[in-house]
């Protein structure tokens, strides 16, 4: 296959927006074309395959969500066709809609960001489902009792060795904390504070937790790292906990080429006010660290206004969200694992703290000066549905878009962020790098978010002509032919053509399989017999996830030997 | 004003899903065009024609200058008026679930029964029921916080359970008895029940609720006091005081247990 004379952006190998032809055979790029369909995108917007790093789409927590909400089920449907099967949910979309949805923007890749291992099986039994694109889960470890307990004993070697175990019993691609120690203390309708609030039962603190996670995720030298929800997420001056986590662990080095540590959904995590009352944005104090500190990235976790639904392990935010906002609420114990909880909400223009909130999302993408640390994402379905990414794209081009957007939100969005003295708008360049080669590059992934010859035979092409359109006064188009692609290819197939689906291949599921010395991993598998004995619901043989839940995998190989 | 007249061809043996049954889809279609709409009779699609006579005034009138009258059975028809937003609908007889989903206004009568979730999550207009009506009247759809919000419904006759289930507006009139939980989480909406009701109230946050004869009244509701409204003795209650809520709910009389 071909793609001919396209306006081509592709960061990672410095094409910044050239006519060129890319090539694809047996699903990769390649220099030259042998033969085989010729695509003319002539005044189009070649960009390789969206990658997104951050989305709960599979999984107990979303299955919760559309349990609990029947009528986000009725929002979105589109009936099956000859070849599509049927869509439901906005916010919550069934497993089928995922896929359709993604390809239909022009993304490939997305991650499933938090499965514990408990759970797995039901992650992948739901990531099966998703057609078209290729998908992976990171696994739940800051809550878990084995980590805990290796942190407390000081027994790095073991804790990497559980995080190996860890990763290949949920067939996870890697390490995801959430409110480390806080989920644990959950279990006794408690919380932790900030980042050196013990755990009860444990006596560990969860900056202990982090740093011993982090040093193991280096150990093991997985292709990801450590990929963190902070402490007092979602609070009125949560940004101090933030910065105060970020400085206690700015010692540590990545053991490859990339970021140490990546901070998900930041704009939950750069809050001031010490209530709500004087809520407001700290988003210029964290996208100035970040400025300094390299080794750092994050992702926007942007708001968009309408219904969304939160979920996440955080259960003590969810138990505040459903008192704050009488809302239904789903509240999950998982055994020694963790804790959970799902609450839907609805976020208004009109309500201050959600108007701050979404200019919070916007400062930190555009107030970060490299793009490369500050990634794409409404953290779907939290802040709001991932169908949402062409109004946040459009967002970060236009200054006009911005301003037209404050008009209609409450005034203390002007007033509590620094959004209106913004004004920086991306270029296509920065769209290619903070939603496909940076998010790539975060997880590891080295055949996706480029166009490079080997990369993945992924590509976008968007009905937008560069040359003619300014995204800054005609937002309006952009989001128009963002929403739409006019062809997706996925592993050098065509699988959307003027946004509607033409194919619906199954992608692969990447999972790491990282090896650790033979002693490491026995301790880990006493310990483990012991806890499956004592504590566990279910037996270990009915706990691993076993490769017939895994039909399409990518297995990446890591670890210590 | 435009007379469009339907009737069914042969009794209905599974539901048949009429939802572009309403004066805003036909106003400006001829009678032809009118039966090439589509439907659908249990999972299999077809033309409104295949399965009615219609007839009528051919020339396209504006949809506030449309009336379309159902004439036989239509019990198993549903979702006829749904989203309209002008105009009227007359059924001679009994009328299928889901009559009148989420109208904002013009009106719909039905001189027969009506079937369940009727009026579900409408926001204006008027529904009149001559004969009796099924569960969840004005109700909000599995899961949704807001049933109706605005427009009216009156029935002659008794209602079903649930009545004005998450009702976040409008007024609900019902002349006879209403079933088990009528106003169930009310919030903000009005319900006036001519004669009995069994446990209302349930949930409410703020709203009110009139029954005229008997209720059997929630011990999470505080008696006040008893007025005189429109010459009849009331007791007044306050609740539902299990979720904080500050409705009212007016009783004649009372089943024991209650005040």
């Amino acid at each position: 296959m071909i793609i001919k004379g396209g306006f081509v952006c592709d960061p990672k190998n410095g094409i910044l927006g050239e006519e060129m032809d890319i090539c694809i055979e047996c699903g990769k790029i390649v220099e030259k074309s042998v033969g085989g369909d010729v695509i003319d995108a002539r005044g189009m917007l070649v960009l390789p395959g969206g990658v997104d790093a951050h989305a709960h789409i599979a999984g107990a927590k979303v299955n919760s969500g559309r349990i609990m909400r029947p009528e986000d089920g009725r929002r979105g449907i589109e009936p099956r066709t000859k070849l599509l099967r049927p869509s439901t949910g906005y916010t919550v979309p069934n497993c089928y809609a995922m896929g359709y949805r993604y390809a239909r923007l022009g993304y490939t890749t997305a991650f499933e960001a938090a499965t514990p291992i408990l759970e797995s099986r039901h992650t992948h039994e739901e990531l099966e489902e998703i057609p078209i694109v290729d998908k992976g889960a990171l696994t739940l470890f800051g809550n878990n009792w084995e980590v805990l307990e290796c942190v407390r004993d000081g027994d790095l070697e073991k804790l990497a060795a559980f995080v190996a175990w860890g990763l290949r019993a949920s067939r996870g691609y890697g390490v995801k904390v959430v409110n480390p120690g806080g989920g644990e203390a959950w279990g006794f309708g408690g919380n932790v504070k900030g980042i050196d609030d013990p755990v009860p039962n444990f006596g560990v603190t969860p900056r202990e937790i982090i740093r011993y996670l982090m040093r193991a995720n280096e150990i093991l030298g997985l292709p990801h790292s450590v990929h963190l929800h902070t402490n007092n997420l979602g609070k009125p001056g949560n940004y101090e906990t933030t910065l105060e986590t970020l400085k206690a662990v700015e010692d540590i080095t990545a053991s490859r080429d990339r970021q140490v540590l990546h901070v998900t959904h930041m704009q939950f995590s750069a809050y001031g006010g010490t209530g709500w009352r004087d809520f407001e944005s700290k988003a210029p104090e964290i996208a100035e660290y970040f400025n300094h500190h390299d080794q750092f990235t994050m992702d926007m976790g942007q708001l968009i206004f309408g219904s969304a639904t939160t979920m996440t392990a955080d259960a003590p935010l969810e138990y505040g969200n459903a008192r704050l906002l009488h809302a239904k609420w789903s509240n999950h114990d998982i055994e020694l694992e963790e804790s959970s909880g799902v609450v839907p909400l609805v976020y208004g223009r009109k309500m201050p703290i959600n108007a701050i909130q979404w200019a919070i999302g916007l400062e930190l993408a555009l107030l970060t000066k490299n793009p490369w640390q500050v990634i794409m994402t409404t953290d779907h379905p939290n802040g709001g549905p991932f169908v949402n990414y062409p109004e946040v794209v459009t967002l970060l081009m236009s200054r006009v878009k911005r301003e037209e957007e404050l008009k209609s939100l409450h005034e203390l969005a002007s007033k509590r962020s620094s959004l209106p003295s913004i004004e920086r708008e991306m270029d296509w360049n920065d769209i290619a790098i903070v939603t496909r080669a940076a998010p790539a590059r975060i997880l590891g992934l080295s055949e996706k978010g480029h166009l490079g010859v080997g990369a993945d035979g992924d590509v976008t092409i968007f009905d937008i002509n560069p040359a003619d359109v300014d995204p800054s006064k005609d937002h309006r188009k952009v989001k128009e032919a963002l929403a739409k692609a006019r062809y997706t290819i996925k592993a050098g197939e065509v699988v959307v053509r003027d946004g509607d689906i033409t194919a619906v291949p199954q992608g692969r599921t990447y999972w790491v399989d990282a090896s650790v010395p033979e002693d490491q991993a026995e301790k880990v598998r006493a310990d483990l017999v012991e806890k499956f004995a004592k504590y566990y619901s279910i037996q270990m043989s009915n706990y691993m996830v076993q490769d017939a839940y895994v039909t399409h995998p990518r297995v990446v190989k890591a670890g210590v030997i | 004003m435009r007379k469009i007249v339907i009737v069914p061809r042969r009794e209905f043996r599974v539901p048949v899903e009429a939802e572009r049954i309403s004066p805003d889809v036909f106003a400006p279609l001829a009678i032809e065009e009118i039966g090439k709409i589509e439907v659908w009779e249990g999972n299999r699609k077809t033309a409104l024609s295949d399965l009615f006579e219609v007839s009528g005034d051919d020339v396209p009138a504006k949809p506030e200058e449309t009336l379309i009258s159902l004439s036989g059975d239509f019990s198993k028809v549903k979702r006829v008026g749904e989203n309209m937003t002008r105009g009227r609908i007359a059924a001679e007889g009994d009328l299928g679930m889901h009559a009148g989903n989420g109208m904002s206004g013009g009106e719909i009568e039905i001189e027969g029964r009506a079937g369940d979730w009727l009026g579900r999550e409408m926001r204006g207009g008027k529904i009149t029921v001559l004969g009796e009506a099924g569960d969840y009247v004005g109700a909000g759809y599995r899961g949704e916080s807001c049933g109706m919000r605005g427009g009216e419904i009156l029935i002659e006759g008794s209602a079903g359970d649930y009545l004005g289930e998450h009702l976040c507006g409008g007024t609900i009139t019902v002349l006879g008895n209403a079933g088990d939980f009528p106003g169930i989480a009310n919030r903000g909406g009005v319900i006036t029940i001519g004669g009995n009701a069994h446990l209302p109230g349930a949930e409410m946050a703020s709203g009110t609720i009139t029954i005229k004869g008997r209720a059997k009244v929630l011990p999470s509701y505080q008696y006040l006091e008893t007025v005189e409204i429109d010459g009849l003795s009331l007791k007044k209650f306050f609740g539902d005081l299990v979720d904080n809520g500050k409705g009212e709910l007016y009783a004649a009389s009372v089943e024991d247990g209650g005040a």
